[in-house]
């Protein structure tokens, strides 16, 4: 069964903006897939109304079979600690460290404390912040919080991954690095779903593209000479 | 709830109360503040109550008899007075006992005495009042019945003073809640204001909270206790306070009473009223932050 369906889900944000216009895709169990697509043209939008942040104006959202625009409360809490969330803007917690931060969303789900550091600590090594763990976010430099980021959304092992531009502070070493990190916990099982206005990404990726443009996702045969133009 | 949400929990009320240490300082000073004032009477009331209650049980009405009103007769009268109502018991104090009795009471200067004449002090009758016919009026009704006894020279009662007191004390219960009550609702509301902004300074990491998945109950709990916990500190500073003014200044506090409240024992608030001045301020905290939270938290 797919994972994330959408069926002609539109946002539009007051008075009349369309964000996201009549966007239907399917993303199966396990895969891993760009949404990219030039900036405005919608994306974190549509990860918004994926992990119900905003709600949609039209059209239906299901993840793993439930329906994700009714969630709210209780329900909406336990779905959301499915997801593994990297923000465009980071929304890291300035007055706690790298490692409270990324811990924080395994305390959350009830880690114990000690487990929720260790998980926290091996995950910022893996990203190259093995010294910066007890640095507040605010001396950190764009591209280490981006990687704080990242390490709080893969912290308790999330089925599914939404990642928000989470290479756009990065050098290109550290960028395929975190994608290196991406594609592993993908071969776990996890679904990767990473939107991006960096075509540059594409380059050595194989699997599925998603691309928007002004609010609507343009066909496959849209795609392929987009693709292949970088 | 998991047990490590406990410690979750704990650890963000500590980072909180450190991290806005002097509002909530400021606001536990209100709530003690407050709860000091109510304290302050419940002391004096109890007190006050207790010293009047040991009036209260010294009531007797004096009953001076004629000069030529021998034994037999004023047994007479002690036998007819103890069969009214509100009489408990009589007692009969000829001259000879009378003299003896204000001997005693002046101790080691009795010697002033000396040389007068011990039939001069009248004889009288005692009586002792049911608990009930202690008011002024029930006094007056039997003064009346009494004084116009045949061999009954004079009446003599406690002044309608202690009836006044009582009413002193009925007026200080009405102005410990009334006063109480404002100054409730003004630590309810201040309580509410702190936390709205402890709240408000966590907006963000509030919305952070949510997106990683925290329910509604990790969220609040935080607040919650931290306004419980304002309270019980306000209470528990208050409690002190009002302990250390007893110690300091209770001996001063019984002088305008003078001899009056010789003999009588100050008392602090028993246990069960300081659990009722602590549990009184940990609700007044749990309800205003319930209610910031609930305002500012939806
Ligand atoms: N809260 C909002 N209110 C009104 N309009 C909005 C809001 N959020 C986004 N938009 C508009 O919706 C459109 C899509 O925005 P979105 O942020 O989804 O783009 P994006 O593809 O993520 O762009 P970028 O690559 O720059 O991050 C933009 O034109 C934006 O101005
Ligand atoms: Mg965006």
């Amino acid at each position: 069964m797919s994972m994330i369906q959408l069926h002609s889900v539109s946002k539009v944000y007051p008075p009349d903006y369309a964000g996201v216009k009549d966007v239907t895709f399917q993303v199966e169990a396990g895969e891993f897939l760009f949404l990219c697509g030039p900036s405005g043209a919608g994306k974190t939008t549509l990860l918004r109304l994926l992990f119900r942040s905003e709600q949609a104006s039209e059209g239906q959202i299901l993840v793993d079979g439930r329906n994700v625009t009714r969630l709210k409360g209780a329900g909406l809490a336990a779905y959301r600690r499915k997801l593994g969330l990297v923000f465009q803007d980071f929304k890291l917690i300035p007055h706690m460290t790298a490692l409270e931060n990324v811990s924080l969303a395994a305390d959350v789900v009830g880690v114990p404390w000690r487990q929720s550091r260790r998980r926290g600590f091996r995950l910022l090594s893996e990203l190259g912040l093995k010294d910066k763990y007890g640095v507040l976010p605010p001396a950190l430099s764009g591209g280490e919080q981006q990687r704080v980021a990242i390490a709080r959304a893969l912290v308790n092992e999330p089925e599914i991954v939404l990642a928000d531009e989470p290479t756009g502070n990065l050098d290109p070493e550290r960028a395929a690095e975190s994608l290196r990190l991406f594609a592993r916990i993908n071969e776990e099982g996890t679904t990767v779903l990473i939107a991006t206005h960096d075509p540059r990404l594409l380059r050595s990726f194989d699997g599925r593209v998603l691309l928007m443009h002004q609010g609507r996702l343009l066909r496959r045969e849209d795609l392929e000479p987009a693709a292949s133009a970088t | 709830m998991k047990l490590a949400h406990v410690a979750f929990v704990a650890g963000r009320v500590a980072r909180s109360l450190r991290e806005l240490l002097w509002t909530h300082l400021l606001t536990a000073g209100v709530m003690a503040m407050t709860l000091l004032v109510f304290g302050g009477f419940l002391l004096i009331q109890e007190n006050v109550g207790q010293l009047v209650r040991g009036w209260g049980q010294e009531i007797h009405v004096f009953v001076y008899v004629d000069g030529n009103v021998d034994r037999a007769a004023a047994t007479g009268l002690r036998m007819r007075m103890e069969r009214y109502p509100e009489v408990r018991a009589a007692r009969y104090v000829s001259r000879e006992r009378a003299w003896e009795d204000f001997k005693s009471a002046l101790g080691s200067q009795s010697g002033i005495l000396e040389g007068l004449d011990p039939t001069m002090l009248p004889a009288s009758l005692e009586l002792e009042l049911y608990d009930g016919y202690r008011s002024r009026d029930a006094i007056a009704g039997l003064v009346e019945r009494v004084a116009a006894l045949e061999g009954v020279q004079e009446v003599e009662y406690p002044e309608a003073w202690l009836e006044r007191l009582r009413l002193l004390l009925m007026g200080m219960e009405w102005l410990k809640w009334v006063l109480g009550g404002v100054l409730f609702l003004v630590a309810f509301l201040i309580v509410g204001s702190t936390i709205k902004l402890a709240i408000v300074a966590r907006r963000d990491e509030i919305e952070i909270m949510q997106l990683v998945g925290a329910g509604t109950g990790l969220i609040r709990a935080p607040f919650i206790i931290e306004g419980m916990i304002q309270g019980l500190a306000g209470a528990a500073l208050a409690l002190g306070l009002l302990r250390a003014a007893f110690s300091f200044l209770g001996a001063e506090l019984l002088a305008p009473f003078g001899s009056l409240a010789a003999g009588a024992q100050l008392t602090f608030l028993n246990t069960w009223q300081c659990g009722e001045l602590l549990v009184l301020g940990w609700l007044l905290g749990t309800a205003g932050s319930v209610l910031s939270v609930r305002r500012f938290l939806a």
